[in-house]
Formats: structure tokens, C-alpha cells, sequence
């Protein structure tokens, strides 16, 4: 026979071999059988015999396959196993089908070629996972706490009711209420005063006004409510305080909220004449009933007054607004009487601005028809009502139908009907901003590391040239090349997307705990948000959904050059020359080392832009926490306390002075003191009007107030500059009652340095005297005040608060600050006995430390601070890593040419300059954009400034100063492995 | 003539041993068995050669294709270093082996 290798091939199917070695394998096998033939012909055989003679040899090929299988040598890559088989079936597939597999295949390979490249792959996978990580880390954080839905039935047809009026026309109201429910506007208090807003707007309504809405059957339903705050909760084992909200009899019906156990407040419940009852949150039925059914049907006391429990609400509701984590709920017809108004004061008068309303869109209705048909009714009723709710700036009176014709100018109050979903800001109104800041960030550095990746692409997809040029020359049509160069940075980012999600879910969890972690108290709100109602899972479909778009994109984006680039390949020249040719040629040089600077310039420049903004966030932080708070926080506890209701003000005080006594008798505690209105470094304060004397008589000059009692500045160690501190007799006279009160005495007050700058400029502010009036229509004449000492500024609202004048009044409040030797935390369970020996009826509250409250109050800037600090420094180290794999690329493609360089006597310093000379080149280049671009965008940071400006040149120039100098230090690696080309090695490798 | 069984546990040992002197390629390897067996021990191609292929995967010898003028090429194997100690080493067992059955086997006592 001929062909002994035929007749194995023929017979022999090893499989999973690589071709050469299966190749070898039959070539072997055949020259045996050769040889064992023409052995047989020499021993006489004939051709026939001969050829049955050596094809007995074997008999079993199947077996000697399965035996050849066993060997490890030759064995084929799996996964090129899997590309064989894809080829396998590549014949019979067209279309769509085709096209997938087509794809499937070219992922395979893709696979495969990152397998070989491992270095590259674990480079650029790294890098994309960074990139991708942070940003689905800042997502994972912004769906938590921006995207989480409304804990309410189909959400997205609830609506929410605001107003917005100019400045022409101003609210006529009594009193508004506002804790956070919606951004309200032009009613603010700016660092100069009153802030003179063009457009005030708000979310909250009067009683008959809800009750208009609700009779007008524009929406299938309407419901509000509006917050109690921390009540004093008593009649379930010792007092405390529970956070409650009221809420109209429809609330929870339109919201579909079920009851957990009983059943929730129902329209009848909201009569002045119905029984007084409270729904509990299942959180707080589990804590303090344990669960128990008996809790319903029980009776409990909320600010001394009997309620009786009917029902809890579902697990997970706690309250509609985003973070509010309500323990109850009352009818809304209770509520002037928990909140303890005076007789004369009714919760249905039209001037008092209480309620939150929102309603649900009627099935099949638009937003646009609700708006028009509920702007009719606001129109009638709130201008031409009987009393009117908005006036005229100017003329106090209602507007006119003259000012109504012009509406068209926009001048008019108007409704508005927001989505709940949006218009509801609750805690988002504290986060968004730093989140969206931080989201631009973190894109900014994925777009670094798609920059980084795509010069990475490029300078291997230099060193494929040639393949590429094969695959043209073969007849791939260059869009095949461009997918198949595309399918594998897509498969690289997806990869790098993976592994990024790994991060992300470490990364989100931190954050979110560290966010946690903070009781952030809320500006302008109730008091401390309960984070912990943040829910966060991990696989949430639109997290991974987002990280999956994001992984394609930066697939694409980061693939697109590098794919064009090779698939223009000019396949004659790169086929002819050597590697070494074709990139150095006069047109690859121009053309490469041009794409690759811009890149490496680009990812320098982003990278600053995000160092620039992180400086100035860490400044910013680092000032807030230098500023001289003027009082002393280290070493101060501070809580709330509620007294049981029904006190006279003459038992009150008694109580109150037995508390201070007992308070600063305690072990540890050097002295105590306490304040009125709420606690200290909440970012609020309280301002009073008053006239100066000298100034016009109807002129009113403005200052913040405090009313502090007994050994306050001691206690909080505000120096005392001039005169005296209050004395018994102050305190006395404060607490007397309204009418036995003498009335020529004006109220004693101390005043700080600010104030005395500000009215008093020079002369001696001690007895001086103002804020006397006669009898008013708002109240009866008052003899003003004469203040009797001066004390050091001291920022008690918190220290991004500007210096603003202030007087202490003397009065004995229900906020306690005590000063300890040690730390304060230690203390609290003797405090809590000592409290309970004055009175077991007395509940505390929000019991922290004022340092603590400090952190709290600067939980923004820190959180802010601290992630674009990390991101800022991974934005550095991957452009550091992009112009080092540039600079190296590039070393390595110029080895000859400084090979001849030092061959022809270049020094060796002389190369290290060279290359460092490029890299600083780039870096200084990307560094000058870089502060180009930062000048344009830190602008957006402003508001979150805090002694520094967004176009702070030290931060500036530092941060390309820095940047600048790493990016050198990366360029020094390759430099000196420049420096150390061998001439006579260099030369030879060609 | 011996059974397969034998000639299994013996078959590295007496490839290794052929190849001892000299590199042999595959069909030299099969009829130097069967002459010094004096055609006692025959391997047929299909035995031998996966034999080859897995004394050359532990390493035991190693095989390189030959070109001789005037010839096909054919893949000639010798021994590594391994290889040679792991064939001393096989050798004293089998000759231990050979003389431990022998004292039994040959004794015909009742």
C-alpha cells in the first residue's frame, strides 16, 4: 500500500488533540505500519498478505484512541475546544443564528488570545473593574437612597400637591409647617438674614383646603398628614418618646397599606368626636410589645393624653416620606390637641399651613389633567376665598382680579402636582447633591480607565498588525475584523464588569454603613433621620442591569479606536516587513505615537479634575473641622428630656431645677446646664426681630436668640468678656408667669461679641437697652431688653454656620448639656438612674455627645470627603498606570533605536532624559488641561465649599503638581530599563 | 505465548530495556522484543504505541523525529535520565522479584 497514512487517518479519530500533535500521531503510527509491510514483503509475503500482515498490528483503533486520549501531551486548551466546535457548526448556521454564533465564536477566540496575553488581560480587566466598580458602587448607593420606591402601592400614580408663588405674593398664614417632606424655597434663613427669594414655594396646605381637594373628586383619593415629632409616651412600662405622625382617615387606604395585626385608621376615626386611637409600626409593636396580638384593643398615654391602640401597620412601612421611621400614628383630628394648643387656636383655620398632601391619579388620567382641574380650585378658593391665603406684597390685600388678568406674566400663585416619587425629598434633599457629585466622579474616572484600557488596545493591537493583515489578505471584510476586535473588548469589559461588581458589593456596603453609622441629623427637619431604614441588596436587577450597560459601553467605547485603527491596516507593507518595520515606519509613528499621547494627555487631565475636586472637598472638611466653634464640644453629653404633661409652669420649673441639681451631683460630671427650643449644632437657629434704638422707628433689626439656663457658659466654656452672667433672680423672673410679671423690667440678656460689633459698634454695651414697643396687633407692649453682659461668638448651631449676632436669654429649657471629666458616653446609664430618681415619668431622648453631633452634622462633607479621596487617588494611579504602559510600550518598540543611539555614543543619561523628558511632556501637557477644565467644572462644587474657593490655585496647582510629579515617578521605570539597552544586544536582536 | 497479563506488567520494563543501549524508533522497538524473546514476546504496533506515547508523557524517554537520506523520516526514542535511573531501579525489583518467586515456586516439597 501507498498510503499507510491515509488508511490511519481514516481509521483513527483521536479527538481533543491539537491538530499538529494528532498530525504527528498518525504519521507515526503510519511509518510503523510502513515498516511492519515491507518487513512482511521481505519475509516473502505477498502485497495482499503483506498488507493484512501489517494492518493485524491493529485491529481495535477505537481502543487505541481511547488509550491515545489519556495522553496528557497535546492535549487541546478547552477552550479551543469550544472554538473548534463553534467552526464545527459554522457551516450550517445563516442570519441572526449565524451572526450570534459568529459572535460566540469571536468571543471564544477572544477568550483565548486574553488567555495567552495574561499580563494584558489582568492589566486592563483590573482596570475596567475599578472603573466599573466605583461606578456601580455610587449607583448601588443612589438606588438605595434616590430610586428606592415609595413603600406604597403602584407608587408611580401618587402624587404629591405643592404651591409656588412670586415674590409679589406672599403666603398669609399664621403658621407653615415644614419638616422635610418636599424643597421648599425662599424661606431659608441666609448667612446675611432673611433670604430675598423671587419665588417661595412649599408643600403644605390648611385643613379646609384639604377638605376642598377631597370633596372635589379630582383625584380617586387624597390623604395628609403632617409630623408630630418626638412625643412623650407613657401607660406601656416607663415613659419614653415616640416618634408619631398624624394622618387623615383616607391616608393609608390610598397609600394600600395593610395592617400587620387590628386594622389602620379609617375616615371615621378622624371626627373630633371618635375615640381617640393610634396605629403602631411593626418595628415598634415588635420592640415594645414583642409581637404581641393583646397590644391591640390596649390603651397608652401620648403627651399624658388616652389613646387606644387598634392596629399595626405592615412590616417595612414607616412612613411615606424617604427616611422617616415613624413608632405611630394618630387621626389628624388629634392633633392640636397632642401637640397641646392653646383653646383660642384651631387646627381648621385656614391660615395655619399644616398638611402634606398627596393624592392618587385617577385610573386612565394624566398628571397634566389632574393639574389643570385642581389649579381651578386653588384659584377660586385660595385667592378669592373667604380668607385669602395669598396677598398682596405690597397692599396686604388679596390679589385683585385687575392683578389676576395679569397671570399671563406668571406672577400668580400657583398649584403644582409633582409625582410623590420625586416631589417627596424627605432625606434625598441632604443626599442628592453629594451623590450626583460623586457619581460625576466616579464616571470620570471609568472614562480614565476606558482611556487607559483603549492605549492598552492599541499598543498590542500595534504588535497584531500583522495578524490583522493576514486576516485581510485572507478576505475578511474589515467589518468582520472591527467585530472581532470589538467582541473582545467587550468581553474584556465585561470581565472587567464582573469582577467590578465583586468590588462594587464591598464598596456600596461600606459606604452604606458608614452612612449608617452617622444619625445624621437632618437640617431644617424633626431631628435625627434613621438611616438604618436604607435598605440595600446586593442583586438588585437594575444594579446589575446598570453595570451590564455600563460594561458594554466602556466595551465599545474603549474598543472603537483600536478596532478602526487595525481594520485601515495597510496589509501589503505590514505582511512584507518585520514587526519591527512596520511600526516604525515614518506613517505607523506619526499616526500611532499622536493617538497614544492624546490618550495618555487625556487620562492626565481627567485624572486632575477629579484630584482637584477631591482637594477641595478634604479642604473643605479639614476647614469645618478647624473652625473655632468658639465653645468647647470635647467632653459634653447632651439629651432631650420630655417631662409627663399636665405640669404648671411653677412645677415644671421645680422639676426642672431638681433635675439640674441631681445632673451636676453626679460622679464625673463637672457641671450641667440646659437650653430651650432644641439641641445644640443641629444647623438650626432662631432669629427674633427687634428695634434699635437710633434706628427709623418702623425699621426692625434682626439676631438669633437662645434661651440658655444656669451656668450655660460654663458649662459650654463661652468666655465671659464684659459684665455678668444671669443670676437666680434672672431665672426667676423668667419663669414667672406672663401676667404677674413687672412690666417696666426689660429682660435681662448677654449678648455676644458679634451683636456688640454689629448694634453697639463703640460705647459701652453694658445697660444698654432696645426692642421696646408699645402694645401691637400682635401683642401687648413690651419693655425690651438691657443687656447686662458679653460673651465670646461661639457657633452653637454648628460651624458651617456664619457668625451671626445672638442673645442669650435666661430660661430653663428641656435640652441638657453636662460636662464630664471623662468621656461622656460612660455616664449615660448612671445618668438615666439619677433621672429616674428625680422623676421614673421622666423619658429622655436623642441622648449623644456634642462631638459626636459635630460628626453628624459634618456627616456630608466626610462622606464626600473621604470617597472622592479614594477616588481621586484611583484616578491618579490608573492615569500613573496608563503613561507608565505607554512610556514602557514605547521603550521596548525603541530598543534598536537606542540601541544605535548609545552605539554611536549617546550617555546613558542622556536616554534616561530622553524618555523622562516624553512622560513629563505628557504629564505637564494633560496637567495644564486638567486645570483648564477643573476651572470650568469646580464651579458646580460651590455650594458645598466651605473656606476654600472652587478656584482655589493652591488646590489647583497642587493637584497638577502631584499628579505631575507620580506621573514622573511612573516614567522613571521604563527610563531606566531605557538606560540599561545593551547597544551590542539591542543590535543583534535583529 | 505468555498470557496478556504478564506481558502488560512487563511491557515498560522490557521497551525501556530495548532502548537502553541506543534511540530505536517504534517498529525497531516491537521486532527487538520479538527477537530477543526468540518470538516468545510479540507487541503488536497497536499495544506498543500508546505504550511509547505514555513512558514519553512521564518523561521516562523521549522520542525526536530522524531524517536519514533516502528514508522516511521516523521518530527514534532513547532513554532520559529519568529514565535510565527509573530502569535500574525496575531492574534489581524485577530480578528480586524473579529469585523471591523462584524460592517459592521451585520448591516441590508436600
Amino acid at each position: 500500500m501507498s498510503d499507510w497514512a491515509a488508511y490511519v487517518r481514516e481509521r483513527l479519530h483521536v479527538g481533543g488533540l491539537r491538530p499538529e500533535c494528532e498530525a504527528e500521531i498518525v504519521e507515526e503510527i503510519a511509518r510503523q505500519l510502513e515498516d511492519a509491510y515491507e518487513d512482511a514483503l521481505r519475509r516473502g509475503l505477498g502485497e495482499k498478505e503483506a498488507q493484512a500482515d501489517a494492518a493485524a498490528h491493529i485491529t481495535d483503533w477505537d481502543a487505541l484512541a481511547a488509550e491515545l486520549r489519556e495522553s496528557p501531551a497535546g492535549r487541546m486548551p478547552a477552550l479551543d475546544l469550544l472554538v473548534e466546535r463553534a467552526a464545527d457548526r459554522r457551516g450550517a448556521q445563516q442570519g441572526m443564528v449565524g451572526l450570534v454564533a459568529g459572535i460566540w465564536r469571536d468571543f471564544l477566540y477572544g477568550l483565548r488570545l486574553l488567555a495567552k496575553n495574561r499580563g494584558f488581560a489582568t492589566a486592563a480587566i483590573l482596570t475596567m473593574a475599578l472603573g466599573i466598580g466605583a461606578n456601580t458602587a455610587i449607583f448601588s448607593v443612589i438606588n438605595a437612597v434616590m430610586l428606592r420606591p415609595l413603600p406604597a402601592k403602584n407608587p408611580s400614580r401618587l402624587v404629591l400637591l405643592g404651591w409656588r408663588t412670586t415674590a409679589r405674593y406672599r403666603p398669609n398664614l399664621r403658621m407653615l409647617k415644614f419638616y422635610g417632606a418636599c424643597s421648599m424655597e425662599g424661606f431659608g434663613l441666609g448667612p446675611e438674614g432673611h433670604v430675598e427669594s423671587a419665588v417661595y414655594s412649599g408643600c403644605s396646605f390648611s385643613e379646609p383646603f384639604f377638605h376642598e381637594i377631597e370633596r372635589a373628586n379630582i383625584l380617586s383619593g387624597a390623604g395628609a398628614f403632617v409630623d408630630l415629632g418626638t412625643t412623650y409616651l407613657s401607660g406601656i412600662g416607663s415613659a419614653t418618646t415616640a416618634d408619631a405622625e398624624a394622618v387623615s382617615g383616607s391616608f393609608f387606604h390610598i397609600l394600600g397599606v395593610k395592617a400587620a395585626a387590628g386594622r389602620l385608621l379609617e375616615p371615621s376615626d378622624n371626627t373630633p368626636s371618635a375615640a381617640p386611637v393610634a396605629v403602631l409600626s411593626y418595628g415598634y409593636w415588635q420592640s415594645a410589645f414583642g409581637g404581641s396580638r393583646d397590644a391591640i384593643g390596649r390603651g397608652i398615654q401620648l403627651q399624658g393624653l388616652p389613646f387606644t391602640i387598634v392596629g399595626v401597620t405592615e412590616a417595612g412601612y414607616t412612613g411615606i416620606t424617604p427616611g422617616s421611621d415613624y413608632n405611630l400614628w394618630v387621626p389628624l383630628s388629634d392633633y392640636a390637641r397632642v401637640m397641646g394648643w392653646p383653646p383660642g387656636r384651631r387646627q381648621d383655620d385656614p391660615r395655619e399651613w399644616l398638611l402634606t398632601i398627596i393624592g392618587r391619579l385617577k385610573p386612565g388620567e394624566r398628571r397634566a389633567q389632574a393639574q389643570a382641574a385642581v389649579s381651578g380650585l386653588f384659584g377660586n378658593q385660595m385667592l378669592h376665598g373667604a380668607t385669602p391665603l395669598f396677598i398682596d406684597a405690597e397692599s396686604g390685600r388679596a390679589p385683585s382680579v385687575a392683578s389676576r388678568a395679569l397671570a399671563s406674566s406668571g406672577g400668580e400663585p400657583e398649584l403644582t402636582i409633582t409625582p410623590a416619587q420625586s416631589g417627596l425629598m424627605g432625606y434625598r434633599g441632604l443626599y442628592a447633591n453629594p451623590l450626583y457629585l460623586l457619581m460625576a466622579a466616579v464616571g470620570t474616572v471609568l472614562l480614565i480607565a476606558c482611556v487607559n484600557v483603549a492605549g492598552l488596545m492599541l499598543a498590542r493591537a500595534n504588535a497584531r498588525q500583522k495578524e490583522m493583515a493576514v486576516r485581510l489578505a485572507l478576505g475578511a471584510g474589515r467589518r468582520r475584523v472591527v467585530r472581532q476586535l470589538l467582541t473582545e473588548s467587550v468581553t474584556l469589559s465585561l470581565f472587567g464588569g464582573a469582577l467590578g461588581v465583586l468590588f462594587a458589593y464591598g464598596g456600596a456596603h461600606a459606604i452604606l454603613s458608614f452612612v449608617g453609622n452617622a444619625q445624621l441629623a437632618a437640617v431644617g427637619s424633626r431631628g435625627p433621620i434613621h438611616l438604618r431604614v436604607l435598605g440595600f441588596t446586593a442583586v438588585d436587577p437594575r444594579i446589575l442591569g446598570f453595570t451590564l450597560v455600563v460594561s458594554l459601553f466602556t466595551g465599545i467605547l474603549f474598543g472603537l479606536a483600536p478596532a478602526f485603527r487595525n481594520a485601515r491596516v495597510d496589509f501589503t507593507p505590514a505582511l512584507k516587513e518585520g514587526s519591527r518595520g512596520a511600526t516604525n515606519s515614518a506613517h505607523a509613528v506619526g499616526k500611532w505615537l499622536t493617538l497614544g499621547n492624546g490618550l495618555v494627555v487625556g487620562q492626565v487631565a481627567l485624572a486632575v479634575i477629579v484630584l482637584v475636586g477631591a482637594g477641595l472637598l478634604v479642604r473643605t472638611l479639614s476647614n469645618l473641622r478647624d473652625v473655632n466653634l468658639g465653645f468647647d464640644a470635647h467632653h459634653v453629653l447632651s439629651f432631650g428630656v420630655r417631662t409627663p404633661p399636665g405640669l404648671n409652669g411653677r412645677q415644671w420649673e421645680v422639676l426642672n431645677q431638681e433635675l439640674e441639681r441631681r445632673l451636676a451631683e453626679m460622679p464625673g460630671v463637672q457641671s450641667a446646664t440646659n437650653n430651650t427650643w432644641w439641641r445644640l449644632l443641629m444647623g438650626v437657629a432662631r432669629s427674633t426681630l427687634f428695634h434699635w434704638p437710633g434706628t427709623p422707628a418702623d425699621e426692625r433689626s434682626e439676631a438669633d436668640e437662645l434661651k440658655v439656663g444656669p451656668n450655660f457658659f460654663s458649662t459650654m466654656r463661652i468666655p465671659l468678656l464684659a459684665g455678668q452672667v444671669f443670676s437666680a433672680s434672672d431665672f426667676e423672673l423668667a419663669a414667672t408667669d406672663e401676667g404677674a410679671k413687672p412690666s417696666q423690667t426689660p429682660v435681662p440678656v448677654i449678648v455676644n461679641q458679634k451683636f456688640v460689633e454689629q448694634f453697639v459698634r463703640k460705647g459701652n454695651p453694658l445697660g444698654v437697652r432696645f426692642g421696646e414697643h408699645g402694645p401691637t396687633s400682635h401683642g401687648p407692649a413690651s419693655p425690651g431688653y438691657e443687656v447686662i453682659g458679653v460673651v465670646g461668638n461661639a457657633r452653637l448651631s454648628g460651624p458651617r454656620e456664619r457668625m451671626r449676632p445672638l442673645i442669650y436669654e435666661p430660661s430653663r429649657g428641656s435640652f441638657f448639656e453636662l460636662r464630664t471629666a471623662a468621656d461622656p458616653r460612660s455616664i449615660v446609664p448612671a445618668l438615666r438612674r439619677a433621672v429616674a430618681k428625680v422623676d421614673p415619668d421622666i423619658a429622655l431622648f436623642d441622648v449623644t455627645t456634642e462631638s459626636a453631633q459635630i460628626n453628624q452634622l459634618l456627616f456630608r462633607e466626610r462622606l464626600m470627603a473621604r470617597l472622592s479621596g479614594f477616588f481621586g487617588l484611583l484616578a491618579m494611579a490608573l492615569a500613573c498606570i496608563g503613561l507608565y504602559g505607554l512610556l514602557s510600550y514605547e521603550t521596548s518598540q525603541r530598543t534598536h533605536e537606542i540601541g544605535i543611539r548609545m552605539a554611536i555614543g549617546a550617555q546613558p543619561e542622556g536616554v534616561l532624559w530622553l524618555i523622562l523628558r516624553q512622560g513629563a511632556a505628557l504629564a505637564i501637557a494633560g496637567a495644564a488641561v486638567g486645570i483648564g477644565v477643573a476651572l470650568g467644572v469646580t464651579r458646580y462644587l460651590g455650594s458645598v465649599l466651605y473656606g476654600v474657593r472652587a478656584d482655589d490655585p493652591l488646590t489647583l496647582l497642587g493637584a497638577a503638581i502631584v499628579l505631575t510629579l507620580v506621573a514622573l515617578a511612573a516614567c522613571y521605570i521604563p527610563a531606566q530599563r531605557a538606560m540599561r539597552i545593551d547597544p551590542v544586544a539591542a543590535l543583534r536582536s535583529e | 505465548m505468555f498470557g496478556r497479563d504478564l506481558k502488560k506488567g512487563s511491557a515498560e520494563l522490557l521497551v525501556l530495556s530495548v532502548i537502553e543501549a541506543r534511540p530505536r524508533h517504534g517498529y525497531e522497538i516491537g521486532k527487538l522484543i520479538e527477537s530477543r524473546s526468540r518470538g516468545r514476546i510479540a507487541f503488536r504496533i497497536g499495544s506498543l504505541y500508546p505504550i511509547l506515547r505514555r513512558l514519553e508523557d512521564r518523561g521516562l524517554i523521549r522520542g525526536r523525529w530522524v531524517e536519514k537520506p533516502g528514508e522516511h523520516r521516523r521518530r527514534f526514542y532513547r532513554l532520559t535520565p529519568e529514565g535510565r535511573g527509573f530502569l535500574a531501579e525496575q531492574r534489581s525489583l524485577w530480578e528480586q522479584f524473579v529469585a523471591t518467586i523462584n524460592q517459592v515456586v521451585s520448591v516441590r516439597r508436600v
